[in-house]
């Protein structure tokens, strides 16, 4: 008897991975498998993959499961490689790959998918109750492989999995690199024969490739579309990829650290396919990836000369297959890309690579496929594609067509890739901030709530300072409420009017196209402009008029009859920017009304003490918010205590914790949400860190010019770092990568103040 | 130190004065709860306001900042503000965001009501 886990017995056949290391695709393997149940028989399933979202593990890890399943189902995983020259030489490719992984199947025998054999040798392996029609098959192929009919073989190949007998068991044949299959010499065009031979062929089938080919493809060949599915394969989400580049390194052996993990899934957007790559790099290289820097310096690198710059070269050389017009095409595409202007038409394009029409509309094709222009035949816009692209194209440009020193351009994409790196993460952190904002509007479906959530001087009248168990009840007894429309559509304020960008980010201002009472009709229809606006204090009128004025110029320019305002701010609104919004018919609301709605329209505190390694030291993590500062500053005084510290002294002590806590939680749109503490215990003082992952706020940066904390005695708000330098010893901030780290220092006998943090 | 929430602000009114009482940790939440009281009393009539501090063991610079706006408030209603029983430390604080200029500091509850009494046969001069 076999006492193994179900997981030990898992053998792993096309797999590149082992089945737990396969990560951030556990959804798609699931629907993938779905497809291969008996009730989707004869049906097939289109996989649209943006461009480097990584699809060919997937499909070996589905094989694999299927295969170590051994059902009826007999799994058929074919790759079309770039290798492959001709329609011919790749359908009979399919047709080998078929009878081997079939017989690997039928013998239960993982070892024959992989070995190189040879038709002949298969049929010596084929079992004795496929022997009959395996043998025939063989024999109509070398029949017609002389025949110099292209289109009868290729055909032929294609539907091998047909001839399989009725009765035995069903194949499920998944097709890899379908968009390899329409650029392969020969008359046949590979893509549009395999759709039509698997659309009726009555087995099913997965066909993966570029999304924005295989769907053409699939038109041209008069699919049925009645029996397709489509499964959308888009990056990774942020989790999902941060999953990926742990599992990837570990198994690289690249040391990494959190804040590189995170830094490297923004960068590359969450593709499998970078991620991949880049961490492969990092173990060719031996290098750590633990800073920004140490990841930079690979990034470079890899644009210069590693993998990155061997994808890009090879995209671009099947693109464009002459050395002369590629030069014009890299440096049209950077120069209109990087331009105002990015959308220009097709004649332009022609004049300036000097194109015949038909020529230039294989290249916009190509490049229109990898998703590096948007092409609709008759205008082109540039500057779209990954960050990795557009930073190659730049080093392409300046190294080719403006013939610029290499060291300068290495040093220069170095230093702006570093530079580019912490609002890389801040955008990140700040999408995570609003994504509230946006789920919200997008939950909007007729609700009825209380109108005073809208209204920020009737909730400051009535409950500002209030117990959250006195506001929930009163909210509960409200007379008066609003029937919240039904959202159909919700897009940033930029995506409409790009003047906007300029203003504010992107998730900060919203324009939510809705209908009331869920009625379709014109007199229903209200488009919703939200604004989050930045602010520590209630907002005042002028700001509150600015965004008034901003958004009913941009609801004018939209041709918006009906809109309505809503701005949100941390603290509210002042007693004249409410009324302000009041004549405006504009609502407004603090960032507690909105919890509260979110509350309803839809939906402990642990720290933890450790003590290090260094026995005077302790660590403590504690959850921003709810009042953990007192925690952390509880615990200093215990440990204060400890080194007999004035009470005076600890006061100040527990002050400047309480500050530093306070700074970390308000401006630092930490991902985490976590304060990380240091204290260390030294003979004569007190050394205490106060960490924090995010954004580094402009007023922490370390600078403390004599005028700005006076600006911030003039603003009542942002007085935390003033407090902390006259209560601490020294302040020092220690520089990391993601968010900050406050050192601060207490003496048993006070020393000389030093007042500045790096000075 | 307890933490500060589901604890109301105390209050009582001597003649024109109201005196609030502030709680053991000055912060936003508790600093709004005071706020909302001193208006509550400058709307009911009261020409004068000591806040007592002699609960308070730490204050931060929000609830501080809310201080400042109650003082603003009171000065829009003509109506003299005093603090009582500030320990050492947050007068230090007090002192070094300039919230001293603004206000009476008084050893204790009945100094302050003394002063503000003092103050309301004394035209107010700036």
């Amino acid at each position: 008897m076999n006492s193994r886990s179900p997981s030990e017995n898992f053998r792993r056949i096309l797999g590149r991975v082992v089945q737990q290391d396969f990560v951030g695709r556990a959804a798609e393997l699931d629907r993938i498998m779905v497809q291969a149940e008996p009730a989707n028989a004869g049906r097939g399933l289109l996989l649209l993959m943006e461009p480097s979202a990584g699809v060919s593990e997937l499909l070996r890890q589905a094989y694999d499961r299927l295969f170590n399943q051994h059902t009826d189902v007999i799994p058929i995983y074919f790759a079309i490689t770039p290798n492959e020259t001709t329609a011919v030489s790749a359908a009979i490719e399919f047709l080998n790959t078929f009878v081997q992984q079939y017989i690997a199947f039928r013998r239960n025998e993982p070892v024959v998918s992989n070995a190189p054999l040879t038709l002949q040798d298969l049929l010596e392996l084929a079992p004795p109750a496929d022997l009959e029609w395996i043998e025939q098959l063989i024999e109509s192929y070398n029949h017609l492989r002389f025949s110099n009919d292209d289109k009868a073989l290729v055909r032929f190949c294609l539907g091998a999995p047909q001839r399989i007998p009725a009765g035995r068991s069903r194949p499920f044949v998944m097709l890899d690199g379908s968009q390899l299959a329409e650029y392969l010499n020969g008359a046949v065009v590979l893509g549009t024969e395999i759709q039509r031979v698997f659309g009726r062929g009555g087995f099913s089938f997965v066909l993966a490739g570029l999304r924005r080919q295989i769907l053409e493809a699939a038109h041209d060949a008069g699919s049925d579309f009645e029996r397709l599915d489509t499964l959308r394969l888009e990056q990774l989400e942020t989790t999902e990829a941060a999953s990926l580049v742990e599992h990837v390194a570990r198994r690289q052996h690249v040391v990494t650290s959190e804040i590189a993990r995170d830094l490297l899934v923004q960068q590359f957007a969450g593709s499998p396919f970078f991620i991949h790559i880049f961490l492969q790099a990092a173990r060719e290289k031996h290098r750590s990836l633990i800073s920004y820097l140490d990841c930079e310096r690979l990034y470079v690198d890899e644009l210069f000369g590693g993998h990155i710059h061997r994808h890009f070269a090879n995209l671009l050389e099947e693109i464009s297959p002459r050395l002369d017009t590629r030069q014009l095409l890299i440096r049209l595409l950077w120069e209109a890309a990087a331009g105002e202007d990015q959308i220009s038409s097709f004649e332009v394009w022609r004049k300036r690579l000097h194109m015949a029409a038909s020529e230039l509309e294989e290249v916009l094709h190509r490049l229109h496929v990898q998703e590096f222009i948007n092409w609709d035949g008759a205008t082109v816009e540039a500057g779209a594609g990954p960050r990795a692209w557009k930073d190659y194209l730049k080093i392409r440009y300046r190294l080719d067509v403006l013939n610029e020193p290499r060291a300068l351009v290495v040093a220069d994409t170095l230093a702006d890739s570093l530079k580019r790196a912490p609002h890389t993460m801040a955008r990140h952190y700040k999408q995570i901030a609003n994504a509230g904002l946006r789920d919200l509007i997008s939950r909007f479906n007729c609700q009825r709530v209380p109108a005073v959530l809208f209204d920020y001087q009737g909730f400051s009248a009535k409950y500002k300072g209030a117990e959250s168990d006195t506001v929930v009840s009163g909210l509960a007894a409200a007379n008066e409420s609003i029937k919240l429309p039904q959202t159909v559509h919700l897009a940033s304020c930029a995506a409409f009017f790009s003047d906007m960008r300029q203003l504010c980010e992107e998730d900060h201002c919203l324009v939510a196209h809705t209908f009331e009472e869920g009625n379709y009709s014109d007199a229903q229809q209200v488009i919703w402009l939200a604004a989050d606006i930045e602010s520590k204090l209630e907002v005042d009128v002028e700001v509150a008029r600015a965004w008034c004025d901003r958004l009913e110029n941009m609801a004018e320019r939209l041709g918006f009859t009906r809109f309505q305002i809503w701005l949100i701010s941390n603290e509210g609104f002042s007693e004249a920017a409410c009324r302000l919004l009041e004549q405006h018919k504009g609502f407004g609301s603090s960032r507690q009304q909105l919890g509260l709605l979110a509350a309803r329209v839809g939906e402990t505190v642990v720290s933890e003490v450790v003590q290090t390694d260094h026995p005077d030291e302790f660590l403590m993590v504690v959850p921003m918010g709810e009042d953990n500062e007192l925690i952390a500053a509880n615990t200093a005084e215990q440990i204060a205590k400890r080194l007999t510290f004035r009470p005076e002294a600890i006061n100040q002590i527990k002050t400047a914790i309480v500050e530093a806590c306070i700074n970390a939680s308000e401006h630092s749109f930490s991902p985490d949400r976590k304060i990380y503490q240091r204290f260390r215990v030294e003979s004569d003082r007190l050394v205490i860190t106060i960490s924090s992952r995010g954004i580094v706020p402009a007023n922490l940066n370390g600078a403390n010019s004599g005028s700005e904390a006076k600006e911030a005695v003039e603003e009542r708000r942002g007085w935390g770092l003033k407090l902390i330098r006259t209560l601490m010893d020294e302040v020092e901030f220690e520089r990391v990568d993601d968010g900050t780290s406050l050192r601060m220092t207490k003496y048993l006998r006070p020393q000389k103040s030093t007042t500045g943090a790096n000075e | 130190m307890d933490t500060p929430s589901g604890k109301l602000v105390r209050s009582h009114c001597v003649g024109t004065t109201a005196v609030v009482y502030a709680s053991d940790y000055l912060n936003k939440l508790t600093g709004e709860k005071i706020e909302r009281e001193c208006r509550r009393q400058l709307s009911g009539g009261c020409r004068a306001l000591v806040i007592d501090f002699s609960d308070t063991k730490l204050v931060n610079s929000i609830g501080i900042s809310i201080l400042l706006g109650i003082i603003d408030v009171a000065e829009k209603n003509g109506a003299r503000i005093a603090f009582s029983e500030v320990n050492n430390e947050t007068v230090q604080l007090f002192e070094m965001l300039g919230l001293t200029r603004h206000v009476v500091l008084a050893k204790d509850e009945r100094e302050a009501l003394l002063n503000l009494s003092h103050y309301e046969t004394t035209p107010i001069v700036h």
